[in-house]
């Protein structure tokens, strides 16, 4: 385990700017945190997660899929420099990790993939939370973790190429430092794992009746933050650009909580209702995902219920299911 | 994340050249279109591509013809939006981008053998054609094979000529209707819901599968017809429509709880989708 001032810290992301492109949580002059370049504001590694989505730095929110110029042919796409993003909380690392095998499924993504390949994460995690509270460390889904344990960072390095980022520096972190790390591990799960476990078994055992949604459809103003923030929403539209002598195609975010997502070109549409769409949201990431993949979709990260304006984010309406049904 | 298998781009279409175009409706076309760089399609009966117009974007189209029809497939296309509005307005000769065959297609393997009631309603003759023209072409895989067909009026039948030959096919027992006809046409044939053309079939249950392709509205009444027959979820067939953005299991627009229309179906067996909400 390495140890790093804050000074080192800066030091060792500066010299990483010559190879990687460099992505990071910076300050903005609101005082707004992102991810984002230290051109655009200073180092804001403390506070927990960033509002917005994090996955965006492999799936954004525009993407294009190719240009064609006047004679239809595809202009190639250039290759970029490697990514080194820092600042997925340990819940952010676990979506990632999701989407991964979401987009390497079947046919593999390869918008998707074309920078996630090479990129290096480096999770962040320690006394780092909002007014100092602990993330419990992720001991793994990315390349190498920066542990805040109050004063200064532990590295712990995971992947083959975490490890080639961190050789030059030895392992230094003093033991009661690597004991803090410890205790941290051993942090007991947070009491909504136990709502959205119970709701998630509500739903797949079909006992939540269909009022239940049209309440939640009733409060829902389909603003779409939900889907907008969640780091494990991946659902996109395809669109062409139109401009004198080229096309563009493009995906772009969408929602499901539209009523044109799923609107077909005869009139048929399988979400037709406010209720279908709110409980689509809830059971996608509560039954049929871990219907298909294993594994429920949601990984508390909280920025549904942090966004939404009436109180209708996965974890709130997860605590209602279980208050209101067992 | 470095050993993450990515081939050619997913979502690049292959260039493909129309031969014809005929019309089928006033509101359908039959594409009949060849790969440019010579490769057949590759596909089987019942899968889709993803038409690609530069300026409209993508739509899905199920493949009309067999795929033992060599050389060229064909696309059946309503006008019902901007990119087939677009299409529509193509002729021979143009050029548009296609990806795919995507979806899962017609179990062959399962149907061998079998009485095949082949159904189907409005524009999913197009897609239930793929299957139709595979038995013309492979007799002998099939037992008896039992064709009904629905449209709304006579003028909105799909491949007018073809349903002609297969009612006079000795190979097919065919059954047409239509639900109405509109004052002032001509129309000597059987004139009422697709339903209607079920009770009298003989069936043996457990040697027929049908399939069913139709509107949203069709398929609650004609599997009702069927299970009156005493024939399972397990013998039934359908295609579903979805909006598939991306053909490939990724943009979300076809789910069906946890499955993907695009991937898991569109072709499904009765008994695997009808406890799902909002499947039919």
């Amino acid at each position: 385990m390495i140890k790093l001032t804050s000074d080192q810290l800066d030091q060792f992301i500066t010299s990483l700017a010559e190879m990687w492109e460099v992505r990071l949580p910076i300050l903005l002059s609101d005082g707004t945190r992102i991810i984002g370049s230290l051109k655009d504001g200073p180092l804001a590694l403390l506070g927990g997660a960033i509002l917005s989505k994090p996955t965006a730095a492999f799936f954004p929110q525009h993407g294009t899929v190719f240009i064609a110029t006047e004679d239809g042919v595809p202009e190639s796409t250039d290759s970029l420099q490697p990514i080194f993003i820092l600042g997925f909380t340990p819940r952010d690392l676990a979506c990632l990790r999701f989407i991964d095998r979401f987009f390497a499924d079947g046919f593999c993504d390869d918008l998707y993939f074309h920078q996630r390949k090479s990129a290096v994460v480096a999770g962040i995690s320690g006394y780092c939370g909002p007014y100092g509270s602990l993330l419990a460390p992720a001991g793994g889904d990315c390349d190498l973790e920066f542990f805040w344990e109050g004063s200064s960072w532990l590295v712990i390095p995971y992947s083959s190429a975490g490890k080639a980022l961190v050789a030059e520096f030895t392992d230094s972190a003093p033991p009661e430092a690597e004991n803090r790390y410890r205790q941290a591990v051993m942090t007991p799960p947070d009491e909504n794992e136990r709502f959205l476990r119970r709701a998630s078994e509500l739903l797949r055992g079909n006992s939540v009746p269909d009022s239940f949604w049209v309440e939640i459809g009733d409060r829902c103003i389909a603003c779409t933050g939900c889907n907008l923030a969640c780091p494990t929403c991946t659902c996109f539209g395809v669109q062409d650009w139109r401009s004198a002598k080229r096309v563009e195609r493009s995906r772009m975010w969408d929602s499901c909580q539209l009523d044109g997502f799923m609107r077909e070109a005869s009139g048929h549409n399988p979400l037709g209702s406010e209720a279908e769409r709110s409980r689509r949201r809830i059971h996608h990431k509560l039954a049929a995902d871990p219907e298909k993949w294993g594994e429920i979709s949601c990984f508390l990260c909280g920025r549904c219920d942090a966004v939404c304006p009436t109180g209708i984010g996965i974890i709130a309406v997860a605590r209602e299911l279980v208050t209101r049904f067992g | 994340m470095s050993d993450t298998p990515c081939q050619r781009s997913l979502y690049q279409p292959f260039d493909c050249e129309i031969i014809t175009v005929t019309d089928l409706t006033s509101a359908e076309k039959l594409f009949r279109v060849r790969r440019m760089d010579g490769l057949p399609l590759g596909h089987l009966p019942g899968q889709f591509v993803q038409v690609s117009l530069l300026g409209w974007g993508e739509a899905p189209i199920s493949v009309a013809s067999s795929p033992t029809r060599e050389g060229a497939f064909e696309l059946g296309v309503r006008n019902a939006g901007s990119l087939t509005s677009a299409m529509h307005l193509m002729q021979a000769g143009d050029t548009f981008g296609v990806r795919g065959p995507f979806g899962r297609s017609f179990d062959l393997q399962r149907l061998h053998g079998q009485d095949l009631l082949l159904i189907s309603g409005g524009c999913g003759l197009a897609p239930l054609r793929s299957l139709i023209q595979y038995c013309e072409d492979r007799p002998d895989e099939f037992d008896q094979i039992t064709v009904l067909y629905g449209a709304k009026s006579p003028g909105d039948r799909l491949f007018k000529d073809e349903l002609a030959a297969w009612e006079a096919s000795a190979r097919f027992a065919c059954s047409l209707t239509v639900d109405s006809v509109p004052g002032g046409d001509c129309f000597s044939g059987s004139v009422g819901l697709i339903t209607a053309l079920i009770p009298p079939l003989t069936i043996v249950p457990e040697n027929t599968v049908a399939v069913v392709i139709g509107p949203p509205a069709m398929y609650r009444a004609v599997i009702a017809e069927l299970k009156k027959k005493e024939l399972g979820p397990e013998r039934i067939v359908v295609s579903l429509e979805r909006q598939m953005r991306c053909g490939v299991g990724k943009c979300g627009h076809c789910t069906i709880e946890h499955l993907y229309c695009c991937q898991d179906g569109p072709v499904f067996w009765l008994d695997e989708i009808e406890h799902l909400r909002g499947a039919l």
